[in-house]
């Protein structure tokens, strides 16, 4: 299991248990957590699971893969250096402790 | 390990007229169904629609015998998977952005939307289905596809005649000779709108399309933008006729939807209670198996997201709209790689712009007879007329 906290625009928090390999999608929407849509389930067609990585933690989640970077430009809120697609975030012990904030919007 | 059970019964008529009792019993008592009328297997549970819109690899897309490929005279996006797919579709997303709508679109679509409201006469009964519903969903799609000189009429008719083609199952010959001529006439006007484009990039899909570094072949340009015209008019012209019957036939919700400024989830709201596109069809590449029940490649699976839409497993009395339900994802726009390119955009006209300008200029606007309202449609549905006297 790795942490992972959830900061909603508001300042709201909420910190989760997630499994290791599941992604910050998936553990947001199993969860609930409130700002992620998700509503292409994964495959990368819809930003609307947009999130933006702490920068405490920018530099240990990778670079976007490919094909990311398009579909980021498609997202609701604002593009910031640290956008990711939260479908393609994949927890790992690495990130034990990650942190993302959500975005304004979504749709 | 079983087959599933049949509905033997069950004619394609039943389910035009009202599918949603038959759903409602269906995720009841045979969740996963076979309705030879249809020659599909059904799902009718929100987590199997989903399931099986989430993995292209199981459930293909790729229909060889598709209609579609007819009507279209072309393989489309909509029918195709993997790379080859996310390709032609990245190609035209850019134009189908939030961010190009805010800032090339919003004024745009309000002035439009001033100018056709303006047309409607008072103090008479007017079907706004036809009046404006229709006529304004085609204007907006003009603009963004990068079609400003086309008519509202041409463009509702070319969607109808592709649907209409892309829906002949029987692959009788009329219908398409109607495609083959409506993609004649739509050959030809993209053909004269090239020039323009080159010369003037923008942020309409042909225009984006066009003037791509590494553009997609020109056979495929023409084809997505076939397949937004197809897909893209009847959708918005449905969904906003559906949430105007749900706020008008419940008026302590709409009221509390003026005061909340409640439209977007008006508009979520009303795509969750009627889906326009009903459903969707997908090709199962092996033999495998679905809660227990067998399921053998090459079956054509119907994933009903309009059944999904109302489940009780999401939703507290799904069968009725209601702006203020506990919030839960429905599966209007579909799910996976092809969920739809059009969402955000009909987000924002539908529900951010029309719906709000709409009660702001007839505030006292009414039904007539809500029982005159005509419900109809099995793949897509919506209501077909909208009497109401405007004030
Ligand atoms: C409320 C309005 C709309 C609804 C409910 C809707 C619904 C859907 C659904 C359910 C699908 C998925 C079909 C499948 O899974 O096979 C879809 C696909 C699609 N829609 Fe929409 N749609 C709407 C508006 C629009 C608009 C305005 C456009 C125009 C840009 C559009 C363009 C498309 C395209 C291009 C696809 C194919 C995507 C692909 O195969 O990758 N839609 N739509
Ligand atoms: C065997 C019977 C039929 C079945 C099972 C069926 C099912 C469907 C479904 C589920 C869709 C949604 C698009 C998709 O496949 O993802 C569709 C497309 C369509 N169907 Fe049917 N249909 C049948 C016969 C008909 C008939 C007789 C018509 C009337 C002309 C019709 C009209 C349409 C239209 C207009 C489309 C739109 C194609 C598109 O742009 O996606 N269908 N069909
Ligand atoms: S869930 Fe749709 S892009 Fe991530």
């Amino acid at each position: 299991m790795v942490q992972i906290t959830f900061i909603q625009p508001d300042g709201g928090q909420t910190t989760l248990d997630a499994a290791e390999g599941a992604s910050v999608m998936e553990t947001a929407v199993n969860n609930g957590i409130d700002g992620i849509f998700a509503e292409c389930g994964g495959a990368m067609m819809c930003a609307t699971c947009h999130c933006y990585v702490d920068e405490a933690w920018a530099g240990k989640t990778g670079a976007r893969v490919d094909g990311e970077e398009d579909m980021l430009e498609c997202a609701a809120a604002e593009l910031r250096e640290t956008s990711r697609l939260s479908c393609q975030l994949k927890l790992s012990s690495e990130l034990d402790g990650l942190v993302v904030h959500l975005p304004e919007e979504q749709a | 390990m079983a087959v599933a059970p049949v509905n033997e019964t069950l004619t394609l008529a039943d389910l035009t007229r009202d599918p949603y009792p038959v759903y409602r019993r269906m995720r009841a008592e045979t969740p996963i169904v076979e309705v030879p009328a249809a020659r599909r297997i059904f799902l009718t549970k929100a987590k199997h629609t989903k399931m099986v819109k989430d993995d292209p690899e199981l459930f293909s897309s790729d229909d060889p015998v598709t209609p579609m490929r007819r009507a279209f005279l072309a393989h489309t996006l909509m029918r195709k998977d993997g790379e080859e797919h996310r390709r032609e579709r990245m190609a035209m997303q850019p134009a189908f952005s939030p961010k190009v709508i805010k800032t090339d679109w919003a004024d745009l679509y309000r002035t439009i939307a001033t100018d056709y409201l303006d047309r409607l006469p008072r103090g008479e009964t007017v079907d706004l289905f036809t009046a404006l519903c229709g006529p304004i969903a085609a204007r907006i799609l003009a603009h963004i596809l990068g079609l400003d000189e086309v008519s509202d009429a041409d463009m509702q008719r070319w969607s109808q005649t592709l649907i209409d083609g892309a829906g002949n199952f029987g692959f009788a010959d009329e219908p398409f000779e109607k495609s083959d001529a409506a993609n004649a006439e739509m050959d030809a006007v993209f053909d004269s709108l090239l020039d323009r484009h080159r010369a003037e990039p923008n942020n309409s899909a042909l225009s984006v399309m066009l003037n791509a570094k590494n553009p997609i072949p020109m056979s495929q340009v023409y084809a997505n933008i076939k397949i937004a015209i197809g897909g893209g008019i009847n959708e918005p012209r449905d969904a906003l006729a559906t949430i105007l019957f749900g706020l008008l036939t419940n008026p302590d919700q709409l009221e509390e939807v003026k005061r909340q400024e409640a439209w977007a989830e008006a508009f979520e709201e009303g795509v969750r209670w009627v889906a326009p596109i009903q459903a969707s069809s997908r090709r199962v590449t092996r033999d495998l198996e679905i809660d227990g029940i067998d399921i053998p490649e090459g079956v054509t699976l119907m994933t009903i997201q309009a059944s999904a839409n109302r489940d009780e497993d999401l939703y507290e009395d799904g069968e009725s709209f209601n702006v203020f339900r506990k919030k839960a994802p429905h599966q209007a726009f579909g799910s996976g790689p092809h969920h739809c390119a059009g969402a955000h955009i009909s987000r924002r006209t539908v529900g951010e712009i029309l719906l709000p300008m709409l009660f702001e200029r007839f505030p006292n606007m009414k039904l007539d007879r809500a029982e005159d309202v005509v419900w109809s449609g099995f793949g897509f549905r919506g209501p077909l007329n909208l009497p109401v006297r405007l004030s």
